[in-house]
């Protein structure tokens, strides 16, 4: 199966998944689809873990994994979906720009990465691509972030340049030691549970989820 | 017992002070204040121990393999031991019977006793890293003593006090870094040996950065703006420490990075510091005058006396740089005297405005008036003050002036045509200071103790508790000891002179002066002998010229009006008018004049007069540097649009940037 793996690119194709799903995230209107794309990002990176530990035969990296499934894959996805129905918002994302105009940033900010990561610094052996799409989602999520008025799509935006950052870490080091990344993910829980709860508090406060209306707390 | 015992005895007393204060015992707070009083005795001792000849040698404190508190007496930081010491412990008698009325007494006696610790901490400190923690500290803990009445005068004054004392600060930091830079050693010590070798344009910044960055602690002009906010909102116990002892940590700081680490330098660092302390004394005693409140009078007289103390070291370098040690040894015995005298002096009459406040309730001269009689022993200790503060003799200011005048005069054995032109003009300065300060405590004693009461508050006033007249009286008597006998004291500093300048001093014999042993000499006692055996002449002449008299009471000579009022008497404004005119180029003064006439314009039913002088460095130099900077922070502020968005823009930029250019 090693040989099939090697074979067919899997590797290839699933790094090469998360990034589609990560620039789908430009075009998409509604908040539960956000939510979708974000759930599909986290399987295909989980994916990629255990597809990796099975070629390199590395035990822990299966737990990290299985573990990530369910967190990101699974527990924040339920979460998420939960607040998007608490917060009534459930269309329209609002951008600041069109999802034209964002598709083609994002896609400069991907040739970019290309670009200046040409020569490389890492290559762990298994792929050429992962480093520079890590690095890609990591821009794209906080591209996201900047042009999205709801708070819960800088939520969404800071999940994928997480996935995005575990990614770029599991590229260099194939994997850090178990109890970091359970330390790490353990943390992001936290902070989208954190996030949610202050998503919710915002809207309840300014009746509205729209971070604008936040520039009058400014002192 | 071993220096180093009395040393920490008192350590540990000063610090029990603190803690016990921290525990609700309501009766035996204001007692708690005994603990200082003896922790700085017994650390008096130690700095005297110091002072002649003995190394304090305490054992340093490791924070990290770089950081370590280490602490180190020398005789310069003993003379000041023994200064903060003198004040600390009349200061924390006194505070006894003070502290009694007031709110919030165990927060009072903590702040009070890490307060006198940090000064000492300051003395002592022997490397960059713990002289800059002991130098904040006590900038801190004074923050929180001025802001301690919680009210928005005091929080204003605090602001005040915050932002001048850090900005000085920031300039302490710059110049310890341009030394470590060039010296590449922490500590005081090893610092001495490896300053010589740092570039001349380097040794005239850190000059230049050690007279911004002290002077603003010790108030000379144009930093001094912080003196009349802070001293008059702080407790009057506090604000005798401040003025009497926090303010000389500046010349301390001053001395022992320009003379002691740089070894002095070129002659135009004495002249810029002969200049500043002209114009301090000078200006600091014209604002001094033109004040109604007590204390902010009392705050502008320090500003005067670091002139007069900053003429002493100004005149010192100047003479280093020429080679004459002998005279620069009595311009810096000079300087240090009076800022020994200045503690002493300052710390009472500030207790003394302390106690006519806590009598009268009130600061403002204009409401007192004939406190005399009714608070007789305060009144006693507020003149001996007073007479000192004007350097008359017998009491100590006169020593410490004369010898002012002696090593400024002298300035014409120096070569060089400048330092006989510059010294004797600050000896002029300092002459005219000193006809003004007299004007200026002519004023403060006769406004506020003698004549009528002014009001109401005035005349149910009455005498404080004993311990507050005994911390008076405890300095009343250091003032007429350092007075008539000089000798001791000289013999005290000239190692802290000795150390600094290569030469001894001033010298004594049998109570007498000498300056360079035979230019002139100063004998006090027989000067106290004289004064004494004229004023007995004159009794008795004219006892026996005039005969047996017999005293008659009678009414006062009310030029045909019947009953006189106190508001017939010489207000305080009034008293200072006269100079108000002369220097009415410096003060420019507005006045307002309002008349409401029942008959214009004869028959008028009211006069409202009001005066005030321009306060020149703040209105035109302060209130200029803080609109640009408002200017500046405005222009700034754009980038803080207070958008989430805009903010991670910056942060996606940055990184892309860094994608691109960094790699």
């Amino acid at each position: 199966m090693k040989d099939w793996i090697d074979a067919f690119y899997v590797i290839d194709f699933l790094s090469v998944g998360i990034l589609l799903t990560a620039l789908a995230m430009n075009g998409l209107n509604r908040l539960e689809s956000c939510v979708k794309a974000y759930t599909t990002n986290s399987w295909l990176l989980s994916l990629l873990i255990v597809s990796v530990a099975f070629m390199i035969g590395e035990r822990h990296l299966y737990l990290a994994g299985i573990i990530s499934l369910a967190t990101k894959g699974v527990i924040i996805p339920l979460f998420l979906r939960k607040i998007v129905r608490q917060i009534k918002v459930t269309h329209e994302v609002e951008p600041y720009i069109s999802n034209a105009l964002s598709l083609t940033i994002s896609g400069i900010l991907v040739a970019v990465v290309y670009a200046s990561l040409k020569e490389g610094i890492f290559v762990t052996g298994f792929s050429r691509n992962v480093l520079q799409i890590s690095i890609a989602v990591i821009l794209i999520g906080l591209f996201i972030m900047i042009t999205r008025r709801k708070a819960i799509t800088q939520v969404i935006g800071l999940l994928f340049m997480e996935n995005g950052l575990f990614l770029a870490g599991f590229s260099l080091t194939l994997g850090m030691p178990t109890i970091i990344e359970l330390g790490v993910l353990f943390d992001m829980l936290m902070g989208v549970i954190i996030l949610g709860i202050f998503a919710v508090q915002i809207r309840r406060t300014f009746a509205s989820a729209d971070l604008d209306r936040m520039t009058t707390l400014k002192g | 017992m071993e220096p180093e015992q009395y040393f920490y005895l008192g350590l540990v007393l000063v610090l029990s002070g603190a803690v016990l204060s921290l525990i609700p015992f309501r009766k035996v707070r204001p007692y708690l204040y005994i603990l200082p009083a003896l922790g700085s005795l017994s650390l008096a001792f130690a700095g005297l121990n110091v002072l002649s000849g003995h190394v304090l040698l305490i054992s340093s404190i490791q924070v990290s393999s770089f950081f370590d508190f280490s602490f180190r007496g020398d005789p310069l930081s003993g003379f000041f031991m023994v200064v903060i010491s003198a004040l600390a412990f009349a200061v924390s008698v006194y505070s006894i019977g003070y502290s009694g009325e007031m709110k919030n007494q165990g927060f009072m006696g903590f702040l009070f006793n890490v307060f006198l610790l940090s000064m000492y901490a300051v003395v002592l400190a022997d490397n960059i890293f713990t002289f800059l923690v002991s130098w904040e500290t006590m900038s801190v803990v004074s923050y929180f003593l001025v802001t301690f009445d919680r009210n928005e005068k005091s929080a204003r004054a605090g602001l005040t006090y915050a932002v001048m004392t850090h900005i000085g600060t920031a300039f302490i930091i710059a110049l310890f870094l341009v030394l470590y830079k060039q010296t590449g050693i922490m500590d005081f010590q090893g610092m001495r040996t490896a300053a010589a070798q740092i570039p001349d344009i380097l040794r005239h910044v850190v000059f230049i950065f050690s007279v911004i960055g002290f002077g603003v602690k010790a108030g000379i002009i144009p930093m001094h703006t912080w003196l009349p906010k802070a001293h008059p909102a702080a407790p009057s116990n506090i604000s005798a420490l401040m003025s009497g002892v926090m303010i000389k940590t500046g010349i301390y700081g001053f001395l022992r990075i320009s003379m002691d680490i740089m070894g002095s330098g070129p002659a135009w660092w004495g002249i810029i510091i002969i200049i500043i302390g002209a114009v301090s004394s000078i200006l600091g005693v014209l604002y001094a005058l033109m004040e109604q409140d007590l204390k902010r009078l009392l705050a502008y007289c320090s500003v005067e006396n670091i002139g007069v103390i900053f003429l002493g070291i100004g005149a010192s370098m100047m003479f280093k740089s020429h080679g004459l040690d002998a005279l620069s040894s009595i311009a810096l015995a000079a300087a240090l005297y009076h800022t020994l005298n200045h503690a002493v002096f300052k710390g009472l009459l500030f207790m003394g405005a302390g106690s006519v406040m806590h009598a009268a309730h009130t600061k403002n001269m204009e409401e007192m008036g004939g406190l005399l009689k009714l608070m007789p022993y305060t009144g006693l200790f507020f003149l001996i003050g007073s007479v000192s503060i004007c350097a008359l003799p017998p009491f100590n200011g006169f020593v410490s002036e004369w010898l002012t005048y002696q090593a400024l005069l002298l300035g014409f054995q120096s070569p060089s045509v400048i330092a006989k032109i510059i010294s004797p003009l600050g000896g002029a300065a300092l002459a005219l200071t000193g006809a003004l300060a007299a004007a200026c405590f002519v004023k403060a004693f006769g406004i506020s103790f003698l004549g009528m009461p002014r009001s109401n508050r005035a005349e149910q006033a009455k005498e404080v508790s004993f311990s507050m007249i005994s911390g008076m009286a405890v300095l009343s008597l250091l003032c007429l000891a350092f007075g008539i006998l000089p000798g001791i004291v000289t013999a005290h500093i000239s190692p802290a002179v000795h150390a600094l300048t290569g030469a001894p001093g001033v010298l004594s014999k049998n109570g007498v002066l000498f300056v360079m042993e035979t230019v002139t000499t100063l004998s006090p006692g027989l000067l106290l002998a004289l004064m004494l055996i004229m004023f007995g002449a004159t009794v008795l002449f004219i006892y026996i010229a005039g005969g047996r008299r017999k005293t008659m009471y009678g009414p006062s000579w009310d030029c045909g009006m019947p009953a006189l009022t106190s508001r017939m008497q010489y207000s305080a404004a009034a008293f200072t008018k006269p100079l108000k005119i002369i220097f009415k180029r410096i003060y420019l003064p507005r006045r307002e004049l309002k008349i409401s006439y029942i008959v214009k314009p004869l028959f008028v039913k009211s006069i409202r007069y009001s005066g005030v002088i321009t306060p020149f460095f703040e209105k035109y130099f302060y209130t200029t540097a803080g609109n640009v900077l408002y200017r500046i922070a405005g222009r700034v502020k754009l980038l803080q649009s207070g958008s989430l968005h805009l903010y991670l823009a910056y942060i996606l930029i940055t990184l892309i940037v860094l994608l691109i250019f960094g790699t």
